[in-house]
């Protein structure tokens, strides 16, 4: 069935796969959020998840590093099962950064605070080197003057961009977006975006979740289009915004108004 | 009736005395009933079954008893019980207070805790964070902060609640000025000397913390 829906116009096929789902299931209670998702991420990729509201991305992102554990198929991260037990996901989760939608700063923390902390206290980084690494990422997300300030004294586009400096600490080998930009004003939807689009530039390997189909076409590498828990169609932007090969995919872009 | 308010001057030595044991007695009972009543809020939290069901009765226990029955319980019969005879008034009454204490305390905790919502313990975890250590970086912070003026009420009853275990002996600023009031039976005196004492005493410290969490509020 995956095969049909996949469209061979894969230009990073040939990159070793960072993430592997194969029929994962989840279930809250009798509410069944993904059945059997089938999905690829090759390194250097940008993949959106698009689809309605509900219909199982922000789902897919959270198994994705053990925030929800699924109740069926599996996760491959490297080439390995994701495990199920607390110390082995701490080590996946280390190479792994994810972007909220609300961000979930630390409120208690500078945004060089913020940056900081996950090589502080995760990777066991001096004080000074995790404080430098954390002025270097804020400076590229362009917010270096932001550092002494808290996340109150933010714009929400400028803390959402602290939370991508935040995660990018770790150095980690895949950057994980749910919604980045849904809990933004429409002004500073686009400098988080920005951010996003130079971190593609440079071959991070993103999979996001997203509203912004503008994002997704010009910067995503593959589309899969979420409905009710399943992957309905997957395969280049071209493929997915300019001749959606089934009508769930038609009717979504047609219902958000896009017209390419 | 005549006032001879000159009793209060020549017991001085009595009062500070006794204010200086209440002090004590309030600043060790806090020091023991802040991070005990963390350990009990996590406990009751996050620890396996049994431990949550044993910190949950404590904390039920000790909630829900009169104070001045605790420091009479911890004073007669606890040494009957375990044949401990040798803990002073004071250690007997402090031991009391910090069982009350960190009981409410645990509460306080427990709500500070639960009022941190439940994307900043992830946002830890995505980091790679234990959680022991999203709850010492992230979490427990945050909630420390949100219950400080809760704290401070904790802290001004406290420093008043104090005056209970005088029945047990402990020369505290209530139990000295009753014994002035037993020597000189100038009753109205010594009791608004005690009053003046503890007003003078408890504002300024309400006044305090109300100033330090102004200074340490965190805004979201």
């Amino acid at each position: 069935m995956t095969d049909v829906q996949t469209s061979p116009m894969r230009a990073m096929a040939s990159a070793p796969r960072i993430l592997r789902y194969q029929a994962v299931v989840k279930r809250f209670g009798a509410f069944t959020a993904l059945s059997g998702v089938d999905l690829d991420v090759h390194a250097g990729e940008v993949v959106c998840l698009i689809g309605p509201s509900g219909s199982g991305k922000s789902t897919l992102l959270r198994c994705t590093n053990g925030l929800e554990t699924i109740d069926g198929g599996d996760i491959e991260f490297e080439g390995a099962v994701l495990p199920r037990d607390e110390p082995s996901l701490r080590a996946v989760r280390r190479r792994m950064g994810m972007v909220f939608q609300s961000f979930e700063l630390f409120p208690h923390f500078t945004a060089r605070q913020n940056v900081a902390e996950g090589p502080r206290t995760v990777l066991g980084l001096g004080a000074a080197e995790s404080d430098a690494r954390a002025d270097a990422l804020l400076a590229k997300v362009g917010l270096a003057d932001k550092a002494p300030n808290y996340p109150a004294a933010l714009s929400g586009g400028q803390q959402q961009r602290v939370a991508i400096a935040r995660a990018l600490a770790m150095n980690p080998d895949v950057m994980l977006f749910d919604e980045p930009t849904s809990a933004l004003d429409p002004e500073t939807i686009g400098e988080v975006l920005n951010v996003m689009k130079v971190l593609a530039e440079e071959g991070m390997t993103m999979v996001v979740v997203t509203h912004e189909m503008t994002f997704a076409r010009r910067v995503g590498d593959w589309i899969a289009v979420f409905d009710a828990g399943r992957i309905v169609e997957q395969g280049p932007p071209q493929q997915i915004f300019d001749a959606p090969t089934t009508e769930r995919t038609r009717d979504f872009l047609s219902h958000l108004g896009w017209t390419g | 009736m005549t006032f001879d308010w000159s009793v209060v001057w020549q017991h001085r030595d009595a009062l500070v005395a006794g204010t200086a044991t209440t002090i004590f007695l309030t600043v060790a009972t806090m020091a023991i009933a802040v991070p005990c009543g963390i350990v009990v809020a996590v406990l009751r939290l996050y620890g396996p079954a049994p431990v949550r069901g044993l910190a949950t009765a404590y904390v039920e226990l000790f909630r829900n008893l009169p104070l001045i029955l605790v420091v009479f319980w911890a004073f007669y019969v606890v040494p009957i019980l375990t044949g401990l005879g040798g803990l002073s008034p004071l250690a007997t009454g402090l031991a009391a207070l910090a069982l009350n204490v960190t009981a409410y305390n645990a509460e306080t905790f427990r709500a500070g805790i639960n009022s941190i919502r439940r994307g900043q313990v992830e946002a830890a975890m995505a980091l790679g964070m234990s959680r022991v250590q999203a709850l010492r970086r992230v979490i427990v912070p945050q909630a420390v902060r949100r219950i400080t003026p809760v704290l401070a009420s904790t802290w001004v009853s406290l420093f008043k609640d104090t005056s209970l275990v005088s029945v047990i002996a402990v020369s505290e600023l209530a139990y000295a000025a009753m014994q002035v009031r037993a020597q000189t039976f100038r009753v109205l005196e010594m009791l608004t000397a005690m009053a003046a004492i503890y007003w003078l005493l408890g504002y300024p410290q309400a006044k305090l913390v109300d100033w330090i969490q102004r200074k340490y509020a965190v805004t979201e």
